[in-house]
């Protein structure tokens, strides 16, 4: 999660071929992806997907090697929930993979791909007030994140944080999160009013998928091939 | 903190649709009740909340646990809009492998649910202090809510071919017993997190009851009708 800033970065910031291919490919590369963990039946299908899909990042200089430990995220949930499961040591690689492998796929999506483009995309099927309220969402996210670093060091600074004493700490966190809330409605407020200056209309992200071009090649070959591991390696 | 984190292809495939087709209803619902709202104005504020509630679930306060925030989304704008803010939010965590894409509509009733049940209940408890209001409200909600996240879990095990289609029969999974274990665990933890979640949000609502009052009754409301 607190990783997006550092994702935003590497969307708009890159120039390989999967950040050149559409977002409409890369969204289908992901389908095709989830398509496979929803059919496997067994784990090595997909840890076959998921070496490959790090070889292609790695080939199409996304930053495979942030991307890893990010992907393996998923795993401590995974886990959690394999708590509720008894099987052997495949159902729980099965499991691992499951999670792992799509995750993958998303942080490659969302690491080539800056969000107005991913914004625009899930406007063609979402109604407006969804989209829009998506766009400004992923927007205001890094304001909010900024404030609350800001609100961090700040109390640190002046002695608000105090081992071991949880009533202090659990209060000043409380006034910080309450601050933080009452700002971004504030902030929304302001923002809305300059929106309207400007003629906002309700409209936000520009609507429309974008065409395919060449460069489609990779995901979605790479997509196709993942889903046909699962559905033939069983 | 009860969304799920469980991966695709994990759980059957009838109840993540069932949990999509849910989902759309109760979205459509809400859009219903919003018809005369100012679309334009409710955006930007779903937008900040929405990034509010993402900010605050980086913040892990146990080992598994944060919180979410959506009790106090829900006081603050209300049933409907709380939803749309649970979906958008449920969106972006899955977008950032925080819980599966096909667990986007059964997290979205759940965090959705969180803002419902929360809104309601503080509206019900009006003779409490605010604090105990809020934290009271979020005790009942966040158990409500892990009821609900064990009883999806027990349901998806329902499903003999959920996880090891084709696996041996000396590997099949055994369920039965393992879900009690899942929900002692998600219940033990979640007591804990229940009691400071609530401790934290009757301390934010009274923070915000003593700087801005009119946030919580509403007020963006009545004005956006302007």
């Amino acid at each position: 999660m607190i990783s997006v800033a550092r994702i935003d970065h590497w969307a708009t910031s890159g120039n390989g071929p999967f950040h050149r291919a559409s977002a409409l490919a890369k969204f289908l590369f992901l389908f095709l992806v989830v398509g496979s963990a929803l059919t496997a039946r067994s784990p090595y299908p997909l840890m076959a997907g998921y070496g490959l899909i790090l070889v292609v990042a790695a080939a199409s200089g996304l930053p495979w090697a942030r991307l890893v430990p990010l992907s393996l995220y998923a795993v401590l949930f995974a886990v959690l929930y394999g708590i509720s499961i008894q099987g052997g040591l495949l159902a729980y690689a099965l499991l691992v993979f499951k999670a792992i492998t799509p995750s993958l796929a998303l942080l490659a999506l969302v690491v080539s791909t800056p969000y107005p483009r991913i914004f625009s995309l899930i406007s063609t099927v979402l109604p407006e007030i969804l989209a829009a309220g998506l766009f400004m969402t992923y927007r205001t996210l890094f304001i909010l994140l900024d404030m609350m670093d800001n609100f961090g060091v700040a109390i640190r600074l002046r002695g608000g944080f105090s081992p071991g004493s949880l009533a202090k700490n659990s209060s000043n966190i409380a006034k910080g999160i309450g601050m933080l809330l009452v700002r971004a409605v504030e902030r929304a407020q302001r923002l809305y009013a300059v929106m309207a200056v400007r003629g906002y209309n309700g409209s936000m992200a520009q609507k429309g998928a974008e065409g395919m071009r060449r460069e489609d090649w990779l995901p979605l070959a790479t997509g196709l091939t993942v889903f046909m591991l699962a559905i033939m390696w069983t | 903190m009860t969304h799920m984190h469980i991966p695709d292809g994990i759980l059957p495939v009838w109840l993540w649709l069932a949990g999509f087709v849910a989902m759309a209803v109760a979205l459509g619902f809400s859009f219903y009740r919003l018809r005369g709202m100012d679309t334009k104005k409710m955006i930007p504020l779903l937008g900040a909340l929405s990034a509010a509630m993402l900010v605050v679930m980086s913040l892990p306060i146990l080992p598994g646990y944060h919180i979410n925030l959506t009790v106090v989304t829900g006081i603050l704008i209300g049933p409907s809009l709380g939803l749309i803010a649970a979906f958008i939010t449920s969106v972006i965590l899955a977008f950032m492998g925080h819980g599966g894409i096909t667990v986007i509509g059964l997290n979205t009733l759940l965090l959705g649910s969180e803002a419902v049940l929360g809104h309601l209940l503080f509206s019900l408890l009006k003779r409490l202090p605010v604090f105990w209001r809020a934290a009271a409200a979020t005790v009942v909600t966040l158990f409500i809510t892990t009821m609900l996240l064990i009883g999806i879990v027990a349901v998806a095990h329902l499903d003999p071919d959920v996880l090891h289609h084709g696996e041996e029969h000396d590997h099949a999974v055994h369920s039965c017993g393992s879900v009690s274990t899942f929900a002692v665990v998600v219940l033990t933890i979640g007591a804990v997190g229940w009691i400071i979640e609530a401790a934290i949000t009757g301390a934010v609502v009274r923070f915000i009851s003593q700087v801005k009052p009119d946030l919580l009754g509403h007020g963006l409301h009545r004005s956006s009708k302007k």
